[in-house]
């Protein structure tokens, strides 16, 4: 009877507690929980800078659902994909937001897995016993860059097209492996419509499921392994 | 003491239901705030472009002869020039050089673009500048004393 005293929220808090003991009864949350979750407290000596992995994250996490949003309306092929994106950014309600979250979230992800690195490397924590997650954290890097150069071509603009020219030139240019290397990835002698599908290919599905993979093993690490002392 | 509490208990709210509704008003603010723009994002247009063709109506006595009259049509800058009692053009007002904004001389019966020179004719043609098509026509008529435009 003491819940009456605590007024109207009562019955919501009722609810609430309702569809937890449901879940509960079935799949023992309360333990996950209470091991994983309450019992685990951050360490009080974690700055600004220690939260740059997580708003990695969290951009990742915006670029994917923003990602789904444009390739409802984007098309992959050279006739059509920079009229397609033009009418995301004009025509389609709301489209100029989802491309310009799009947009600054790719850029704003560059700069926080630069600062998380630095946070990182200059804090000495890559060292034993977490070499390993530094290496998947480098890999992590590397898989942003490939979305950040993939997904540069897909509007099919000029500036897209010869920064693709461009950057696929300089691999291009390394001794005995160049010429395969560049053929790979332009799909043939120069940038064309075999370019733009397989780069959004890349951008769209194999990037995300690498990503997803190894960002599995980088949180699986730190939760084994714990967040770093104090320097 | 006693009576600042009275005061309390006597409010037409409670405190805990006031906080409660603050949050949950702001809740469902921020949740809204997410799920329209999804909502029409996602819904198909129904304003234009829904199989209704946009279009422009003038009285025909507000556009004299010789002179040019600026629009909006399809979200974008047009004209609407009368070159004699019956003849009329309509054009996207849209440069396709860069996408400025032409403007019209009448003395000249030309259209500048201000921004790089391109020079077009009252037809929308292309007469020099780095222009490199003419401009987009326009269907415009007279019905009863009112100067319809539509896409052509």
């Amino acid at each position: 009877m003491d819940e009456l005293k605590l007024g109207p929220i009562t019955l919501r808090n009722r609810l609430v507690l309702k569809g937890f003991e449901i879940l509960d009864r079935r799949f023992e949350i309360k333990e996950i929980l209470d091991e994983e979750v309450f019992t685990k407290l951050a360490p009080t000596h974690l700055g600004i800078f220690s939260c740059f992995g997580g708003i990695t994250f969290f951009i990742f996490l915006m670029q994917i659902m923003t990602g789904l949003l444009l390739m409802i309306y984007y098309v992959p092929d050279t006739q059509s994909a920079h009229k397609s994106v033009v009418a995301i950014t004009n025509d389609i309600p709301f489209g100029w937001a989802v491309r310009g979250l799009h947009f600054w979230g790719a850029n704003l992800m560059v700069l926080t897995v630069m600062i998380h690195m630095g946070k990182i490397y200059f804090g000495g924590i890559y060292k034993a016993p977490r070499e390993m997650n530094w290496v998947t954290g480098v890999a992590l890097f590397l898989l942003t860059m490939g979305f950040s150069f993939t997904g540069y071509l897909l509007p099919w603009t000029q500036l897209s097209y010869w920064a693709t020219v461009i950057a696929t030139e300089a691999p291009g240019a390394m001794p005995v492996v160049g010429p395969l290397t560049k053929s790979l990835m332009l799909g043939g002698p120069d940038v064309s419509q075999v370019t733009l599908s397989r780069f959004f290919t890349l951008h769209v599905m194999v990037l995300p499921a690498a990503t997803f993979g190894l960002l599995i093993a980088h949180f699986l690490q730190i939760r084994r392994q714990g967040i770093s002392g104090p320097m | 003491m006693e009576e600042a509490d009275k005061s309390w208990s006597e409010a037409p709210v409670s405190r805990r239901a006031f906080v409660g509704s603050a949050v949950i008003g702001s809740a469902i603010a921020a949740a809204a705030g997410v799920f329209y723009p999804l909502a029409r994002y996602l819904l198909p247009e129904s304003k234009s472009g829904g199989g209704k063709k946009e279009t422009y109506t003038v009285a025909l006595n507000e556009v004299h002869v010789g002179e040019a009259r600026f629009f909006t049509f399809k979200r974008r800058p047009a004209l609407l020039i009368r070159k004699s009692d019956t003849e009329l053009v309509a054009l996207s007002a849209v440069c396709t050089h860069l996408g400025c904004i032409v403007k019209y001389h009448e003395e000249s019966k030309q259209l500048l673009c201000p921004c790089h020179g391109a020079k077009y004719d009252q037809n929308g043609r292309v007469l020099g500048g780095p222009a490199p098509k003419p401009l987009t026509a326009y269907n415009a008529r007279i019905e009863a004393g009112t100067i319809v435009v539509e896409e052509a």
